[in-house]
Protein backbone atom coordinates (compact mmCIF):
# COMPACT_ATOMS: atom_id res chain seq x y z
CA UNK A 1 0.00 0.00 0.00
CA UNK A 2 1.20 3.48 -0.78
CA UNK A 3 -0.28 6.86 0.08
CA UNK A 4 -2.04 8.42 -2.91
CA UNK A 5 -1.53 12.14 -3.44
CA UNK A 6 -4.77 13.83 -2.37
CA UNK A 7 -6.48 16.59 -4.31
CA UNK A 8 -4.98 19.88 -3.17
CA UNK A 9 -6.61 23.26 -3.61
CA UNK A 10 -4.64 26.54 -3.72
CA UNK A 11 -6.00 28.87 -1.05
CA UNK A 12 -8.24 31.57 -2.51
CA UNK A 13 -6.28 34.78 -3.12
CA UNK A 14 -8.53 36.98 -1.07
CA UNK A 15 -11.43 36.79 1.30
CA UNK A 16 -12.11 36.87 5.02
CA UNK A 17 -9.83 35.69 7.78
CA UNK A 18 -11.38 32.38 8.70
CA UNK A 19 -11.77 30.96 5.21
CA UNK A 20 -8.14 31.84 4.44
CA UNK A 21 -6.80 30.16 7.57
CA UNK A 22 -8.90 27.04 6.95
CA UNK A 23 -7.74 26.89 3.34
CA UNK A 24 -4.04 27.24 4.20
CA UNK A 25 -4.36 24.56 6.86
CA UNK A 26 -5.91 22.15 4.40
CA UNK A 27 -3.31 23.04 1.79
CA UNK A 28 -0.49 22.04 4.14
CA UNK A 29 -2.25 18.90 5.35
CA UNK A 30 -2.50 17.83 1.72
CA UNK A 31 1.10 18.86 1.03
CA UNK A 32 2.40 16.54 3.73
CA UNK A 33 0.47 13.62 2.21
CA UNK A 34 1.75 14.62 -1.23
CA UNK A 35 5.33 14.46 0.03
CA UNK A 36 4.62 10.94 1.38
CA UNK A 37 2.75 9.69 -1.69
CA UNK A 38 3.96 6.77 -3.75
CA UNK A 39 6.70 5.65 -1.36
CA UNK A 40 7.21 2.25 0.29
CA UNK A 41 7.17 1.76 4.05
CA UNK A 42 10.94 1.48 4.01
CA UNK A 43 11.31 4.77 2.12
CA UNK A 44 8.85 6.53 4.41
CA UNK A 45 10.79 5.28 7.44
CA UNK A 46 14.22 6.34 6.13
CA UNK A 47 16.09 9.06 8.03
CA UNK A 48 17.32 10.50 4.74
CA UNK A 49 19.03 13.65 6.10
CA UNK A 50 21.26 12.39 8.92
CA UNK A 51 22.23 13.33 11.60
CA UNK A 52 18.56 14.37 11.78
CA UNK A 53 16.40 11.40 12.74
CA UNK A 54 13.35 12.85 10.98
CA UNK A 55 11.41 10.62 8.58
CA UNK A 56 8.36 11.28 6.42
CA UNK A 57 6.37 8.65 8.33
CA UNK A 58 7.43 10.21 11.62
CA UNK A 59 6.26 13.63 10.43
CA UNK A 60 2.84 12.26 9.46
CA UNK A 61 2.50 10.55 12.84
CA UNK A 62 3.70 13.69 14.62
CA UNK A 63 1.17 15.96 12.90
CA UNK A 64 -1.61 13.50 13.78
CA UNK A 65 -1.01 13.93 17.50
CA UNK A 66 -0.39 17.67 17.06
CA UNK A 67 -3.88 17.96 15.50
CA UNK A 68 -5.26 15.96 18.44
CA UNK A 69 -3.41 18.08 20.98
CA UNK A 70 -4.20 21.61 19.79
CA UNK A 71 -7.67 21.27 18.28
CA UNK A 72 -9.27 18.32 20.09
CA UNK A 73 -7.67 18.49 23.52
CA UNK A 74 -6.59 22.08 24.23
CA UNK A 75 -9.20 23.98 22.22
CA UNK A 76 -12.27 21.72 22.44
CA UNK A 77 -11.40 19.94 25.72
CA UNK A 78 -12.35 16.56 24.30
CA UNK A 79 -11.12 13.38 25.91
CA UNK A 80 -8.29 12.42 23.61
CA UNK A 81 -6.42 9.16 23.26
CA UNK A 82 -3.23 10.14 21.42
CA UNK A 83 -2.72 8.05 18.31
CA UNK A 84 0.87 7.45 19.45
CA UNK A 85 1.80 7.44 23.11
CA UNK A 86 4.38 5.89 25.39
CA UNK A 87 5.20 6.50 29.03
CA UNK A 88 8.87 5.87 28.23
CA UNK A 89 9.37 8.00 25.12
CA UNK A 90 7.93 11.51 24.62
CA UNK A 91 8.92 11.29 20.94
CA UNK A 92 7.45 7.85 20.35
CA UNK A 93 5.64 9.03 17.22
CA UNK A 94 8.99 9.76 15.60
CA UNK A 95 10.90 6.83 17.04
CA UNK A 96 8.72 3.70 17.05
CA UNK A 97 7.77 3.61 13.39
CA UNK A 98 7.06 -0.12 13.27
CA UNK A 99 4.01 0.21 15.53
CA UNK A 100 1.58 1.01 12.70
CA UNK A 101 1.14 0.30 8.99
CA UNK A 102 1.01 2.99 6.31
CA UNK A 103 -2.77 2.47 6.06
CA UNK A 104 -3.22 2.97 9.79
CA UNK A 105 -1.03 6.07 9.88
CA UNK A 106 -2.82 7.65 6.94
CA UNK A 107 -6.27 6.80 8.31
CA UNK A 108 -5.48 8.21 11.78
CA UNK A 109 -4.07 11.37 10.18
CA UNK A 110 -7.15 11.86 8.00
CA UNK A 111 -9.51 11.16 10.92
CA UNK A 112 -7.72 13.62 13.20
CA UNK A 113 -7.66 16.29 10.48
CA UNK A 114 -11.36 15.85 9.77
CA UNK A 115 -12.24 16.16 13.43
CA UNK A 116 -10.17 19.35 13.64
CA UNK A 117 -11.90 20.72 10.56
CA UNK A 118 -15.33 20.28 12.19
CA UNK A 119 -14.16 21.90 15.44
CA UNK A 120 -12.79 24.95 13.60
CA UNK A 121 -15.80 25.35 11.33
CA UNK A 122 -18.12 25.53 14.35
CA UNK A 123 -16.12 28.07 16.35
CA UNK A 124 -15.19 31.71 16.26
CA UNK A 125 -11.50 32.56 15.84
CA UNK A 126 -11.59 34.72 18.94
CA UNK A 127 -12.97 31.98 21.17
CA UNK A 128 -10.60 30.80 23.86
CA UNK A 129 -9.27 27.30 24.25
CA UNK A 130 -11.21 25.47 26.95
CA UNK A 131 -8.32 23.45 28.31
CA UNK A 132 -5.58 26.10 28.25
CA UNK A 133 -3.96 27.21 31.49
CA UNK A 134 -6.05 30.06 32.94
CA UNK A 135 -2.88 32.13 33.23
CA UNK A 136 -2.23 31.85 29.48
CA UNK A 137 -5.41 32.25 27.41
CA UNK A 138 -5.05 30.85 23.90
CA UNK A 139 -7.49 31.72 21.14
CA UNK A 140 -8.43 29.66 18.10
CA UNK A 141 -6.82 32.29 15.86
CA UNK A 142 -3.41 31.60 17.39
CA UNK A 143 -3.92 27.84 17.15
CA UNK A 144 -4.79 28.07 13.44
CA UNK A 145 -1.83 30.28 12.53
CA UNK A 146 0.48 28.18 14.68
CA UNK A 147 -0.71 25.00 12.97
CA UNK A 148 -0.15 26.54 9.53
CA UNK A 149 3.43 27.49 10.40
CA UNK A 150 4.10 24.16 12.12
CA UNK A 151 2.85 22.24 9.08
CA UNK A 152 4.79 24.49 6.73
CA UNK A 153 8.01 24.09 8.69
CA UNK A 154 7.68 20.31 8.77
CA UNK A 155 6.80 20.34 5.08
CA UNK A 156 10.15 22.07 4.58
CA UNK A 157 11.73 19.09 6.33
CA UNK A 158 9.62 16.81 4.14
CA UNK A 159 10.88 18.59 1.00
CA UNK A 160 14.50 17.71 1.71
CA UNK A 161 13.74 14.21 2.98
CA UNK A 162 11.77 13.42 -0.17
CA UNK A 163 14.36 14.88 -2.52
CA UNK A 164 17.03 12.65 -1.00
CA UNK A 165 14.79 9.57 -1.19
CA UNK A 166 13.81 9.72 -4.86
CA UNK A 167 14.74 13.15 -6.19
CA UNK A 168 11.16 14.44 -6.23
CA UNK A 169 10.81 18.17 -5.57
CA UNK A 170 8.11 20.82 -5.79
CA UNK A 171 5.73 22.87 -3.68
CA UNK B 1 25.30 37.23 11.11
CA UNK B 2 24.07 38.06 14.57
CA UNK B 3 21.33 36.30 16.47
CA UNK B 4 18.37 38.74 16.41
CA UNK B 5 15.90 39.55 19.15
CA UNK B 6 12.99 37.24 18.54
CA UNK B 7 9.64 37.50 20.31
CA UNK B 8 7.05 34.75 20.68
CA UNK B 9 3.69 35.84 19.24
CA UNK B 10 1.00 36.44 21.89
CA UNK B 11 -1.30 33.45 22.35
CA UNK B 12 -4.47 35.51 21.95
CA UNK B 13 -5.22 38.82 20.30
CA UNK B 14 -6.28 40.58 17.15
CA UNK B 15 -5.78 39.25 13.65
CA UNK B 16 -3.32 42.00 12.75
CA UNK B 17 -1.24 41.63 15.90
CA UNK B 18 -0.97 37.90 15.34
CA UNK B 19 -0.04 38.13 11.65
CA UNK B 20 2.57 40.83 12.22
CA UNK B 21 4.18 39.06 15.16
CA UNK B 22 4.26 35.63 13.52
CA UNK B 23 5.84 37.10 10.40
CA UNK B 24 8.47 38.90 12.49
CA UNK B 25 9.08 35.73 14.48
CA UNK B 26 9.94 33.89 11.29
CA UNK B 27 12.09 36.68 9.87
CA UNK B 28 14.02 36.32 13.12
CA UNK B 29 14.10 32.52 12.92
CA UNK B 30 15.79 32.58 9.53
CA UNK B 31 18.53 34.80 10.94
CA UNK B 32 18.84 32.56 14.02
CA UNK B 33 19.56 29.64 11.69
CA UNK B 34 22.33 31.66 10.00
CA UNK B 35 23.85 33.19 13.14
CA UNK B 36 27.49 32.52 13.98
CA UNK B 37 28.45 30.80 10.72
CA UNK B 38 31.28 31.86 8.40
CA UNK B 39 30.98 32.78 4.72
CA UNK B 40 31.85 29.28 3.53
CA UNK B 41 29.37 27.57 5.85
CA UNK B 42 26.57 29.91 4.78
CA UNK B 43 27.25 29.02 1.12
CA UNK B 44 27.53 25.26 1.61
CA UNK B 45 25.04 22.91 -0.09
CA UNK B 46 24.68 20.49 2.79
CA UNK B 47 21.54 18.62 1.70
CA UNK B 48 22.50 17.63 -1.82
CA UNK B 49 21.07 16.96 -4.33
CA UNK B 50 19.23 20.08 -3.15
CA UNK B 51 21.11 23.24 -4.15
CA UNK B 52 19.70 25.19 -1.19
CA UNK B 53 22.05 27.14 1.07
CA UNK B 54 21.41 29.28 4.13
CA UNK B 55 22.71 32.42 2.41
CA UNK B 56 20.60 31.64 -0.65
CA UNK B 57 17.51 31.42 1.55
CA UNK B 58 18.11 34.88 3.06
CA UNK B 59 18.69 36.35 -0.40
CA UNK B 60 15.55 34.62 -1.68
CA UNK B 61 13.37 35.94 1.13
CA UNK B 62 14.74 39.45 0.52
CA UNK B 63 13.44 39.27 -3.04
CA UNK B 64 10.20 37.67 -1.85
CA UNK B 65 9.53 40.51 0.63
CA UNK B 66 10.09 43.06 -2.14
CA UNK B 67 7.92 41.12 -4.55
CA UNK B 68 4.83 40.82 -2.34
CA UNK B 69 4.82 44.08 -0.43
CA UNK B 70 6.35 46.52 -2.95
CA UNK B 71 5.80 45.13 -6.44
CA UNK B 72 2.48 43.32 -6.03
CA UNK B 73 0.71 45.04 -3.16
CA UNK B 74 1.82 48.62 -3.87
CA UNK B 75 2.30 48.08 -7.60
CA UNK B 76 5.78 49.68 -7.62
CA UNK B 77 8.33 48.86 -10.33
CA UNK B 78 11.22 48.33 -7.94
CA UNK B 79 14.32 46.33 -8.85
CA UNK B 80 14.99 43.23 -6.83
CA UNK B 81 18.05 43.38 -4.59
CA UNK B 82 19.38 40.27 -6.33
CA UNK B 83 19.81 39.96 -10.06
CA UNK B 84 17.17 42.16 -11.58
CA UNK B 85 13.86 40.68 -12.57
CA UNK B 86 14.37 37.83 -15.01
CA UNK B 87 15.80 34.61 -13.61
CA UNK B 88 13.85 33.69 -10.51
CA UNK B 89 16.33 31.25 -9.00
CA UNK B 90 19.56 33.17 -9.38
CA UNK B 91 19.38 34.55 -5.87
CA UNK B 92 19.65 30.93 -4.69
CA UNK B 93 22.14 29.48 -7.07
CA UNK B 94 24.45 32.29 -8.13
CA UNK B 95 25.87 33.32 -4.78
CA UNK B 96 28.01 36.23 -5.93
CA UNK B 97 30.59 37.96 -3.78
CA UNK B 98 28.05 39.82 -1.67
CA UNK B 99 29.20 39.28 1.92
CA UNK B 100 26.86 37.86 4.52
CA UNK B 101 27.00 41.20 6.38
CA UNK B 102 25.69 42.97 3.30
CA UNK B 103 23.05 40.26 2.71
CA UNK B 104 21.90 40.68 6.31
CA UNK B 105 21.74 44.50 6.01
CA UNK B 106 19.72 44.31 2.79
CA UNK B 107 17.38 41.73 4.30
CA UNK B 108 16.74 43.81 7.41
CA UNK B 109 16.20 46.97 5.36
CA UNK B 110 13.69 45.28 3.07
CA UNK B 111 11.85 43.74 6.04
CA UNK B 112 11.59 47.18 7.60
CA UNK B 113 10.08 48.53 4.37
CA UNK B 114 7.57 45.66 4.34
CA UNK B 115 6.65 46.32 7.96
CA UNK B 116 5.91 49.98 7.21
CA UNK B 117 3.78 49.07 4.19
CA UNK B 118 1.84 46.42 6.10
CA UNK B 119 1.13 48.66 9.06
CA UNK B 120 -0.25 51.43 6.83
CA UNK B 121 -2.90 49.35 5.09
CA UNK B 122 -6.02 47.41 5.96
CA UNK B 123 -5.85 43.62 5.76
CA UNK B 124 -8.84 43.60 3.40
CA UNK B 125 -7.15 45.98 1.00
CA UNK B 126 -6.39 44.57 -2.44
CA UNK B 127 -3.12 44.64 -4.31
CA UNK B 128 -2.63 47.43 -6.87
CA UNK B 129 -0.75 45.34 -9.45
CA UNK B 130 -3.88 43.88 -10.94
CA UNK B 131 -7.60 44.19 -10.73
CA UNK B 132 -8.76 40.71 -11.66
CA UNK B 133 -10.36 37.94 -9.64
CA UNK B 134 -6.91 36.56 -8.81
CA UNK B 135 -5.82 39.69 -7.01
CA UNK B 136 -4.65 39.12 -3.46
CA UNK B 137 -5.52 41.07 -0.37
CA UNK B 138 -3.00 42.07 2.28
CA UNK B 139 -4.26 39.31 4.57
CA UNK B 140 -3.34 36.67 1.99
CA UNK B 141 0.15 38.15 1.66
CA UNK B 142 0.74 37.94 5.42
CA UNK B 143 -0.46 34.35 5.75
CA UNK B 144 1.41 33.30 2.64
CA UNK B 145 4.65 34.88 3.84
CA UNK B 146 4.32 33.21 7.24
CA UNK B 147 3.96 29.80 5.60
CA UNK B 148 6.68 30.51 3.04
CA UNK B 149 9.13 31.59 5.75
CA UNK B 150 8.17 28.60 7.89
CA UNK B 151 8.72 26.17 5.04
CA UNK B 152 12.11 27.67 4.19
CA UNK B 153 13.01 27.65 7.89
CA UNK B 154 12.31 23.90 7.75
CA UNK B 155 14.91 23.74 4.99
CA UNK B 156 17.21 25.89 7.11
CA UNK B 157 16.79 23.53 10.08
CA UNK B 158 18.24 20.61 8.15
CA UNK B 159 20.91 22.66 6.35
CA UNK B 160 22.14 24.03 9.68
CA UNK B 161 22.09 20.70 11.48
CA UNK B 162 24.40 19.26 8.82
CA UNK B 163 26.81 22.21 9.13
CA UNK B 164 27.44 22.20 12.87
CA UNK B 165 24.81 19.99 14.50
CA UNK B 166 22.78 22.94 15.82
CA UNK B 167 19.02 22.29 16.11
CA UNK B 168 16.00 23.96 17.69
CA UNK B 169 13.01 26.13 16.89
Amino acid sequence: MVIVAPPRTEPAFNGPEKSQLEAWLDYHRATLLLKCSGLSFEQLATAAVPPSTLTLLGLLRHMTIVEQYWFHQIFADHDVVPAYDSPDDPDVEFNDLQSATIEEVERDFLDASERSRVIVSNADLSSLARAAQPSTPIDLRWICVHMIEEYARHNGHADLLRERIDGATGD
Amino acid sequence: MQEPDRHEPPHAGSERELLETFLDYYRGTLLVKCAGLNEEQLRRRTCEPSTLTLLGLVRHMTNVEQNWFQRIFLGLEVDFVYHGQRDRDREFNDLDGTTSDQVERDFLAVCEQSRAIGEAHDLDEFERRSNDEWRVNLRWIYVHLIEEYARHCGHADLLRERIDGATGD
